[in-house]
């Protein structure tokens, strides 16, 4: 990087002379070192899906988790480093129990993710501190319906139809620009984006990962839960196995 | 006694448990100086008028004849204090002098309701510990404002007002003749006959009648606006106290037989 | 003697104190709150006019009874709190917000406070709704509330008078009876009846005095 060397990205709190923050664009690369993360908004709900690479051949499975409950209709999946994900989960949890308490009732997904965006955002701004390195896509359903946003390291919020973030983020882009969301259930958007994290998966590097799937959807009763792991499994080995005999098809003309 | 120092002010509570239970037991304790008082307030055609008379008491003695009552809180606000005189004096002032600041912050005249705002948060902050029991007048942007403030906090708005142990027989007086849209003249009557009832009617009252009118443009004062119990005749030459007879008189000289002499080394002042 | 005892001195001393009728009802498209509109310190009506309906937001109101002191500033902190709420969700709040956060701050502060608020108003979500505060800071939803010293005299009559579904000036006219019930009982209640209706095209305040006020029985 040209950046390098030139003094201006050893602090969060220094802009470079064209305007740049470095030190949280670094931050949003180390979300591009991890395993990918997609998420889609469907007609009856939201559904995450995030590719767990597995760090060590004897890792146990369910551990390292990447996807977390706030609240009863609030899922999050974290894309990037798992330690400052875990952070900002709690984060969320404190704000979702403060509302509340305070208010009387579950805080509605638009505000427990524009807490924390800010939240996010402040670490951004002080020299002795280190920008959160990872991105946060949130589930949420309430009186406002379905909804998916995704808070990045810089603080940025956005909400989506759907999303990618992570190692193969724009080819897992690409895939998803292709699914029609409008019309799609969560039960068919689950064989999706299993679909999109295979085929982005690069099985040269990481050869282990897992699926973790959660979702919030009128099949769900509205609120946020795991993706039943058999239904999960189905659709990895559909996926799979659909792969296969592309790769076998792209065998067979070459030869 | 440790707590007390390390204190930099505001109100100390460590001896109010102590103090209660001295009392039971027959302590008498001191009385801070109360004003029992008369003090009222009307809305008029084109402004307020605020009225209060000049007595303060403590138990039944007359600690002072010709008291304010009515207080300085902006040039557009004033205050009238029922209550404990150093409480109503201190926090008319301590209020006064945020205005004055906050003026100066922002450029703008003082409004009412800030004053309001702020007497009825620190009143309710002391929990009624802060015995100040006013009516705070004034023209702002909105137009002339009346309140009454009690002292624990709470207020009330209306086009007249009474407080003070004279408030009943001041309030039978606006009851009886008050009338929208009065003139200068009829609010400045109204105000006199009001603070006149409770003067002659209360016991805790007394002394003259003070005014202030306050109205878009300018605020004034009047202090004496009716002398009611000025003393009705004085002597024309003073008291002169009776020459004592002198009836000796003897001046010593004094001693020229002594003389002191004072012995000193010279100093030594060496060139080399 | 002491001029204090002998000027009879309790009515500044003494709290004030909002002896109080209170009510609000649910009717089909809205609420309507209503009052008296007596203060009083000691046996002295410090106050025969006052406003004891007091705005959240536009649409939502409370009634206080209870220390005048206490509810007054009860309702700015709440006042304060729902206009930062509302900036935050984007858009006006609602009733149970409003509602949640009386409970909350009469529990947290019940050893120093004396408090009884019926909460009322109208959202785009759930409708007309009326919430009763009791002293202690618990909350009821209900589909009329009755609070204050005065409202011991009309259980029975809102009991056997109150129906659901009523329509507009039929819930007012129940209010304005009510309270003119309790107030001819109550000594701490009186004055005159504030009445505030709310419902989704707006707000609509009323006063009731002298003749306006129903009459009862009165002894001949």
């Amino acid at each position: 990087m040209t950046s390098i060397g030139t003094g201006y990205d050893l602090s969060s709190s220094t802009f470079s002379p064209e305007g740049r923050v470095f030190q949280t664009e670094y931050a949003m690369k180390s979300v591009e070192n991890s395993g990918t993360a997609v998420g889609a908004r469907c007609s009856d709900g939201v559904v995450i899906a995030v590719e767990k690479v597995y760090h060590s051949r004897m890792m146990m499975k369910g551990s390292l988790r990447r996807v977390h409950f706030v609240e009863k209709h609030i899922g999050v999946g974290i894309a990037g480093l798992l330690p400052d994900g875990r952070q900002m989960v709690s984060k969320c949890r404190e704000e979702a129990t403060q509302y509340r308490e305070v208010y009387g009732e579950p805080v509605p997904g638009r505000v427990l993710v524009d807490r924390l965006a800010r939240f996010t955002h402040l670490y951004t701004l002080y020299w002795h501190v280190r920008s959160f390195g990872c991105s946060a896509l949130v589930a949420a359903y309430d009186a406002e319906g379905p909804q998916l946003y995704m808070v990045e390291p810089s603080g940025m919020l956005m909400r989506y139809n759907a999303c990618a973030t992570g190692k193969a983020k724009q080819q897992a882009k690409t895939e998803l620009e292709k699914l029609k969301l409008g019309e799609l259930t969560c039960r068919e958007a689950v064989t999706e984006l299993a679909k999109t994290i295979v085929n982005v998966h690069d099985s040269t590097k990481d050869k282990l990962y897992e699926l973790e799937m959660l979702w919030v959807c009128e099949e769900s009763g509205r609120t946020a839960q795991f993706v039943p792991q058999e239904l999960i499994d189905e659709a990895r080995k559909a996926a799979e196995d659909e792969k296969d005999r592309e790769d076998d098809d792209d065998d067979m003309d070459d030869a | 006694m440790e707590s007390m120092s390390e204190r930099s002010g505001g109100f100390s509570f460590d001896n109010v448990a102590r103090n209660h239970v001295l009392e039971e037991k027959g302590m008498k304790m001191p009385k801070a100086a109360k004003t029992g008082t008369t003090i009222v307030g009307v809305v008029y055609k084109d402004g307020v008028v605020l009225g209060a008379d000049t007595r303060a008491t403590s138990e039944t003695t007359v600690f002072e004849k010709y008291c304010e009552k009515i207080h300085y809180i902006a040039p557009n606000i004033y205050c009238c204090g029922a209550g404990t005189a150093a409480d109503t004096e201190h926090t008319t002032a301590m209020i006064a002098s945020k205005l004055e600041l906050h003026r100066l912050d922002t450029g703008r005249q003082s409004r009412v309701t800030t004053c309001l705002t702020m007497l009825k948060r620190h009143l309710f902050q002391y929990q009624g510990h802060v015995s100040a029991a006013l009516v705070l007048g004034g023209v702002d942007l909105h137009g002339p404002h009346l309140y009454t403030v009690y002292p624990h906090g709470s207020t009330d708005a209306l086009p007249f007002v009474t407080m003070g142990s004279g408030s009943l027989a001041a309030m039978a007086v606006f009851e009886s003749k008050y009338k929208d849209d009065m003139t200068l003249e009829e609010g400045k009557q109204i105000v006199y006959e009001a603070i006149s009832a409770g003067i002659y009617n209360d016991m805790g009252s007394g002394g003259n009648v003070n005014l202030c009118v306050i109205t878009k443009d300018k605020t004034e004062m009047l202090k004496g606006y009716a002398k009611e119990n000025m003393r009705p005749w004085r002597k024309s030459t003073p008291y002169t106290f009776p020459k004592t007879e002198v009836l000796t008189s003897k001046i010593d000289k004094p001693r020229t037989d002594i003389s002191v002499v004072v012995e000193s080394e010279k100093m030594e002042v060496s060139a080399s | 003697m002491d001029v204090m005892e002998a000027g009879g001195m309790d009515w500044m001393q003494n709290e004030h104190m909002l002896g109080t009728s209170i009510m609000a009802v649910v009717y089909d498209g809205g609420v309507v709150l209503g009052a008296d509109s007596r203060t009083t310190t000691g046996s002295y009506i410090a106050n025969r006019v006052s406003d004891k309906i007091s705005p959240i937001t536009e649409k939502i109101f409370c009634c206080r009874s209870g220390s005048a002191a206490d509810t007054q500033a009860i309702s700015d902190y709440v006042r304060y709190y729902i206009s930062m709420h509302s900036l935050e969700i984007g858009e006006e709040p609602k009733v149970a917000t409003v509602g949640k956060m009386f409970r909350l701050i009469c529990y947290r502060n019940k050893a120093n406070l004396l408090a009884g608020i019926i909460c009322a108003g109208y959202d785009k979500h759930d409708g007309g709704q009326v919430y009763n505060i009791t002293l202690g800071g618990s909350i009821l939803k209900q589909p009329f509330a009755i609070s204050g010293s005065g409202s011991s005299y009309i259980y029975g009559f809102c009991d056997s008078n109150f129906k659901e579904g009523m329509g507009r000036d039929e819930a007012e006219q129940f209010v304005i009876r009510a309270l003119a019930l309790a107030m001819s009982r109550d000594g701490s209640s009186g004055g005159v009846i504030r009445t505030v209706t709310i419902n989704e095209s707006g707000v609509d305040r009323k006063y009731y005095s002298g003749k306006d006020i129903p009459g009862f029985y009165e002894g001949w």
